[in-house]
């Protein structure tokens, strides 16, 4: 069961950087206020990177659960 | 003595992995995400090494071998490399420390890398090379901490003492790295540790490399020719082929204990195409350039060298003209 109410997901495992950063930029774009995006990623840089950038967007990081060998799914709730 | 490459490539791997340390991202967050975070620790290790280099030179134990100056290498050369880096996803130690976290994408970058670092040195690019190499500048040193004929410094071009230019843009550096604003980031290994352990590793590569008949501290252009070198042509591995194999496995060992290696591949095959391509202009690049951005950014810049203050900023502005196209909206 989906822990959240997601919205949309983006699957960015494997892409080289900075494309999951710029990926999550993309789609927190087009999404509306209260909406949740879900970034999966298998990089361990971009899960210090992208809450941080997030942040900075003004949007709130719910979570960021692991979810096997070094992969993570980040939630972000789009303000 | 080349096997002391090894031992210093294994403490280097461990840093870059475990600092994140990508020049690519540092170069690039300043303009696309407003993030100084890698930025300043490539330059705070600058600044540091201005200081920890020069110190080993003055003890005598290295003679300091500025980069030759080659206005055209330096210029056309690293803003080649600036470009490739940021389609082959990581500067040259980027992807050298990424192949040993399991990154498919940056194995294949790497190999690329090397092959066109040996096209221009002496295969189908090194005509390029060869007609370049009537702008190179050396001069004789003006101090006994440098070999005797360098590429030009701050310090030979005002001829004064190495230490007067040293000593100020190491103080700027520090006021710039420590004394303003730095984005935040949840790290384990924070960026002034790393910048710190880089300072210290330098001078210890230098000296090591200089015993081994090297006269250069961190480097990893040299380092993947040698392996082709040695791979294809059965020549001895020279002191920075050993680092390389050091740092693929300093990151392997990283990665592992931090559960963070995985063998990573990108869902769209077009991507390994794109990364052939940027490791390409990054080996033929900084072998045009005398350097990437390990032998001109962070093992250059300390020496003051000229040569290496023009590649640097050349190389910057070819990732940033790349990130701009590639990632900007």
């Amino acid at each position: 069961m989906a822990k959240y109410e997601v919205t949309k997901s983006v699957d960015v495992r494997g892409e080289v950087c900075p494309v999951p950063d710029v990926e999550t930029k993309r789609a927190l774009k087009k999404m509306k206020a209260g909406e949740i995006l879900e970034v999966w990623i298998d990089y361990a840089m971009s899960k210090e990177r992208i809450p941080e950038a997030v942040k900075g967007m003004g949007h709130e990081v719910l979570e960021i659960e692991e979810v096997g060998n070094s992969e993570w799914k980040i939630y972000i709730k789009v303000k | 003595m080349a096997w002391t490459g090894l031992l210093v490539g294994l403490v280097f791997g461990i840093i870059l992995q475990r600092g994140r340390v990508c020049f690519n991202s540092a170069f690039r967050d300043v303009l696309l995400f407003k993030d100084n975070y890698l930025w300043k620790l490539g330059f705070l290790a600058v600044g540091l090494q201005m200081i920890t280099v020069l110190f080993v030179a003055q003890m005598g134990w290295i003679r300091i071998a500025p980069p030759t100056l080659n206005l055209f290498g330096n210029i056309v050369g690293a803003y080649v490399f600036g470009l490739g880096m940021v389609l082959a996803g990581g500067c040259a130690s980027g992807v050298t420390y990424r192949s040993g976290e399991g990154m498919t994408t940056a194995m294949i970058a790497a190999v690329f890398y090397g092959i066109g670092a040996m096209a221009m040195r002496g295969g189908v690019f090194s005509p390029i090379r060869t007609w370049a190499s009537q702008f190179n500048v050396s001069v004789d040193a003006n101090s006994s901490v440098y070999l005797d004929k360098v590429g030009p410094t701050l310090a030979t071009v005002l001829n004064i003492n190495p230490w007067i230019p040293a000593v100020i843009l190491a103080a700027v550096l520090l006021w710039y790295t420590l004394g303003t604003k730095t984005t935040e980031r949840k790290t384990k290994f924070n960026w002034k540790v790393a910048a710190v352990s880089l300072a210290i590793l330098s001078p210890i590569a230098w000296i090591t490399s200089e015993a081994a008949g090297r006269n250069y501290g961190f480097g990893i252009t040299g380092g993947w020719v040698s392996i082709f070198d040695s791979y294809i042509s059965n020549q001895p591995l020279r002191w920075d082929g050993f680092e390389i194999i050091g740092i693929i496995l300093g990151a392997l060992i990283a990665s592992l204990l931090a559960k963070e290696f995985k063998l990573r591949m990108p869902k769209n095959p077009k991507t390994y195409l794109v990364v052939m391509i940027g490791g390409t202009m990054m080996g033929a690049g900084a072998s045009l350039a005398g350097g990437c951005n390990i032998g001109h950014f962070l093992a250059g810049l300390p020496t003051l060298a000229i040569s290496s203050i023009i590649a640097s900023v050349f190389l910057i502005l070819g990732n940033w003209t790349m990130a701009y196209i590639l990632y900007r909206k």
